[in-house]
């Protein structure tokens, strides 16, 4: 049994992983080990060739490889270690990784801390139950995208998608762009699901048709996928059958949503949060399992990468400030709970002792709202919200400072409203 | 015209044809068996719920009866031989009323009468204590120890591979296409793609088909009439929430049942359909299943479904029993149409049609050397953490976990396609990769390069069930170069 000394282990080296590396890293921890099961650093960023990324955080708008390169070179700079193609099947609530690869066989660390940092997996069809028969031919829009960057090869020529979610939209512009025709984009809800500037600039730019209020109600082929029939829903989204349409096509990608990828953090005795389906994290970003913290993707699903780097950051110092120095953390006082139009709130936690950088998903698209921390304690207007983009209130530590001492909880709430 | 001989060839590697393969490996004789598919068990046998039935009589039906009775007491020793998952968990069928109740007391009567050991009616408390979650409107069950699970593509290609490494030749992606009698009256003229092979004895084990097979030789008048059951699997996660097959008295076809892996399985529906290719979903079915399964387990929730599959009864609209005799016009040929269930009984058709054949004249000495004993396939998931060293140290790519929801190594998907896996189904059926949470959603890609690099053609060769099922059908660039040549899957193959 291989036993390796590590202070910190990551799990997953995504931009979260490798982001969370590098602050501990700087912060003086010794022995920092990210293990990974790809090949490859990067995460998903490895796949994702298109660019929108890093605006918020180098100010420059760059493509997935070339802002995980940025984080990549540094890391390696500063003589993190990296086990690749090694993946960590189980965790102990006492932090004992076990992990497998094909070069060190077993591998088990004890470290003082750990941060998960395993980003999500895709939803798929038996998640969202589509009808029909079960050929080859169907993907999710994540494995497609895969296929046709890192792979090399184009699924179908003629492709029907399935909702509405970013890497939905990026592949269908990439499809169109390799000479596949998209034939229609279907979406349940009256709006779609992913950022406003995809929509923008993957569909309406390249005329691709769009069906709100759709689904997919049959499968048609036994060996290839041959047909989709779509049809509109009723508010109860009951298919209307009058409604529908069948559409020649040779693949179906699903783009459906995404979901954290938790089974080692239940193994780990990890509280998750059934709406994020994520680790309940406090403002340091750590798990009810002291010593284990997490960010990105594994604790609620980011749209854009630049905060996943931000929280991954987060969790790093906060891992690091664990290891060299318990007593600094304070107690978490606050709870914060998501009130009217807010669907979640990451952290859950705050200590009230430092300035709060809260993340939140509203629950519905609106125009004019307000965004209201606590009674009347902190307002903010916003002229547009969409549930695809996620929400960044900070709370100054001079406005906490005036909270009475009794305060315990903080409802966050999101209404129609000016002012 | 190029004519090879057999003594036997079987028709179909469904359950039915390689139980009757192996059977039948145990003698000197020479035999064939054929499969259109490109794998074992790709007809109905894949998709049964394979509950180990324990043989409570079935309305006019002496000879299902019999052999399911039969078949559940030789199950035991058939998986232990071949090294496959039997689990005998017993199952419980449901009373939610007097009516009910009087039912399975009636059913208890009938099993005692035909020696079925220990069956029990219990009370609500037993029931209670033995399956926690069961609804509260149950009032008592029928316990019926002897009942078990199993995994019908895990027994089918073990049962395959044990024929084979018997001697048997098994044909895959070989359709017969047409049966005709021999110049010397002798024999039976089989037909398939590759040409004609000449054969003492033809076994019909088509399932499905063994109509349209029977009618190649005008020999019997039966036809087939499929009859769909939708099942729903949910996730690992959601634990054991009940312990053995949960059915009802109320309906045949109802269940809630453990798989062996540690899946949940809500099924079945029973409906009539005229395509035998109509293996698909539906709305209906999802809606009646979910409610049927919520009377029985109310906390099952929709939510934790990650697979949605239907399969095919072949149910001969001729009796309401099996057909397993040699036809009366043509006695060389055997019909072998179980329809359902037929999982259970599969061993002991197997002897009976051994039997069939003796009878017809065909002369079976045994082996000396017919090995009974197959070899499982390692299972990493399986294994302890010093097992799992070793193994890696002796071959590294079982270090490389590929399925990371079921933990399935590059090591055993190799080993796969060693064993005989073509497809991405075949790989998944041997190894469990792709059947987990995702779906082969992350391994899905690796398992089709692994088949490509092992079987040595091109990725886009590669195909998920045989036939035209190729997953990704262009290199990239590849429209654009053509401006896009003519392709919808089927003039690639
Ligand atoms: C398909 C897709 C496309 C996207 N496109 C865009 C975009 O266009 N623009 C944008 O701004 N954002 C995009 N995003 C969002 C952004 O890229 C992600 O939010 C970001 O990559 C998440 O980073 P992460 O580090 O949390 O997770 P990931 O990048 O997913 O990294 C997690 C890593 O953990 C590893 N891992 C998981 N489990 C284990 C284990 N048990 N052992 C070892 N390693 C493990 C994985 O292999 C992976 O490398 C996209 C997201 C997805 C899913
Ligand atoms: C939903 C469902 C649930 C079930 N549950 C149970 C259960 O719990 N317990 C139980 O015991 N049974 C159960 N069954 C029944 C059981 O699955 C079947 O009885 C059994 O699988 C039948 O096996 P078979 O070999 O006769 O048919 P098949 O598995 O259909 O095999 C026939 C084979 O013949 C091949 N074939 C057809 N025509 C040709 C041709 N011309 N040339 C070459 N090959 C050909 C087909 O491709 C096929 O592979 C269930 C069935 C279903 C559908």
């Amino acid at each position: 049994m291989v036993l390796q000394k590590a202070d910190l282990v990551v799990i997953g080296a995504g931009p979260a992983g490798v982001a969370a590396a590098i602050k501990a890293k700087e912060m003086g921890v010794n022995n920092v080990i990210i293990m990974e099961r790809a090949e490859q650093l990067g995460g998903l960023l490895h796949q994702c060739i298109h660019n929108g990324f890093g605006l918020q955080y180098f100010k420059e708008d760059l493509t997935g490889p070339e802002y995980a390169y940025n984080f990549i070179e540094k890391a390696k700079g500063l003589g993190i270690k990296f086990l690749l193609e090694t993946m960590a099947l189980d965790i102990s609530p006492k932090r004992e990784i076990t992990a497998v690869s094909n070069k060190e066989g077993i591998i088990n660390l004890h470290p003082k801390a750990i941060i998960l940092a395993m980003g999500c997996r895709e939803r798929t069809r038996g998640a969202i139950n589509i009808p029909g028969t079960r050929p080859a031919g169907i993907f999710t829009a994540g494995v497609a995208q895969r296929f046709v960057n890192v792979e090399g090869f184009i699924p179908g020529k003629k492709v029907v998608i399935l909702g509405s979610g970013d890497v939905g939209m990026i592949m269908a512009r990439r499809l169109t762009l390799e000479g596949v025709k998209v034939e229609a984009m279907v979406e349940i809800l009256p709006y779609v699901g992913g950022l406003i500037r995809n929509e923008v600039q993957c569909i309406h730019d390249f005329n691709i048709p769009l069906f709100l209020e759709h689904t997919v109600v049959d499968v048609h082929g036994t060996e290839r996928v041959k047909a989709v029939t779509i049809a509109k829903i009723d508010k109860d989204r009951n298919p209307i059958y009058k409604t529908k349409r069948k559409i020649e096509c040779d693949t179906l990608l699903l783009s459906v949503g995404l979901i954290p990828e938790n089974e080692l953090s239940l193994k780990a005795g990890i509280k998750l949060d059934p709406v994020t389906g994520g680790p309940i994290v406090d403002e340091t970003m750590q798990t009810n399992v002291s010593g284990i913290f997490a960010a990105g993707n594994v604790v609620h699903v980011h749209d854009l990468v630049d905060y996943v780097s931000f929280e991954g950051e987060l969790a790093g110092s906060n891992a690091a400030n664990y290891i060299l120095s318990q007593a600094l953390f304070p107690k978490m006082k606050i709870n914060l709970k998501a009130g009217e139009g807010i669907r979640y709130i990451v952290p859950s936690t705050i200590s009230g002792q430092k300035k709060a950088t809260l993340y939140m998903r509203v629950l519905k698209p609106d125009r004019d709202v307000v965004v209201k921390v606590g009674d009347d304690f902190l307002r903010k207007h916003l002229p547009i919200v969409k549930p695809s983009e996620m929400l960044k209130i900070i709370i100054p530590l001079s406005k906490l400072k005036m909270l009475k001492d009794e305060t315990k909880e903080l409802t966050i709430s999101c209404t129609k409203g000016r002012k | 015209m190029d004519i090879k001989q057999t003594d036997v060839i079987i028709i179909g590697a469904g359950i039915a044809g390689t139980a009757i393969a192996r059977e039948l490996s145990q003698y000197e004789i020479d035999v064939i068996l054929m499969e259109k598919e490109a794998d074992v068990s790709f007809g109905s046998t894949k998709a049964s719920t394979a509950i180990i039935h324990p043989g409570l009589p079935v309305a006019d039906a002496p000879l299902k009866t019999k052999l399911i009775l039969d078949g559940n007491r030789l199950f035991k020793q058939l998986a232990n031989e071949l090294d496959v998952t039997f689990k005998k968990t017993g199952e419980l069928t449901i009373a939610k009323n007097e009516n009910e109740l009087q039912e399975l007391k009636e059913m208890k009567r009938q099993a005692d009468a035909i020696k079925i050991p220990e069956v029990e009616v219990i009370n609500r408390k037993k029931l209670q204590s033995m399956e926690p979650n069961i609804t509260k409107e149950a009032i008592a069950a029928l316990s019926i120890p002897t009942a078990g699970i199993a995994l019908p593509f895990e027994i089918t290609i073990a049962l395959a591979e044990n024929a084979s490494q018997n001697g048997v030749r098994i044909l895959l992606n070989t359709e017969v296409t047409d049966i005709s009698r021999g110049a010397d009256n002798q024999s039976l003229l089989v037909k398939t793609a590759c040409g004609y092979i000449k054969t003492r004895f033809v076994i019909n084990a088509a399932g499905l088909f063994a109509d349209q097979i029977a009618a190649m030789l005008n020999a019997d008048d039966f036809s087939i009439s499929p009859h769909k059951g939708e099942e729903y699997l949910l996730d690992k996660r959601v634990g054991s929430i009940v312990n053995q097959p949960i059915l009802t008295v109320a309906s045949p076809w109802v269940l809630v049942m453990p798989t062996v892996d540690g899946n949940i399985i809500l099924g079945t529906t029973y409906t009539e359909v005229n395509n035998k290719a109509d293996s698909a979903t539906t709305l209906d079915g999802f809606r009646k299943i979910i409610n049927d399964a919520k009377d029985l387990i109310p906390i099952i929730s929709p939510k934790d479904i990650i697979r949605s599959f239907a399969g095919l009864r072949a149910m001969n609209t001729h009796t309401s029993d099996y057909i397993i005799e040699a036809s009366k016009k043509e006695p060389k040929l055997i019909n072998v149409v179980l329809g359902s269930p037929g999982i259970t009984s599969a061993p002991a058709v197997a002897k009976m049609v051994v039997e069939i054949l003796s009878d017809q004249g065909l002369k079976l000495a045994k082996k000396p050397n017919f090995n009974p004993q197959r070899e499982k396939m390692l299972k990493f998931s399986e294994l302890s953490d010093e097992e799992r060293k070793a193994l890696i140290a002796k071959d590294p790519r079982y270090g490389h976990v590929v399925c990371r929801c079921e933990t399935v190594t590059e090591g055993e998907i190799v080993e796969a396609i060693r064993r005989g896996a073509r497809t991405v189904d075949g790989v998944k059926y041997r190894t469990r990769a792709g059947m987990g949470r995702c779906q082969g959603g992350f391994c899905g890609p690796r398992v089709i390069e692994i088949l490509a690099r092992e079987l040595n053609i091109p990725v886009t060769e590669i195909t998920k069930k045989g036939k035209n099922s190729q997953s990704l059908l262009f290199k990239s660039k590849e429209l654009l170069k053509k401006g896009g040549k003519d392709n919808n899957g089927s003039s690639k193959s």
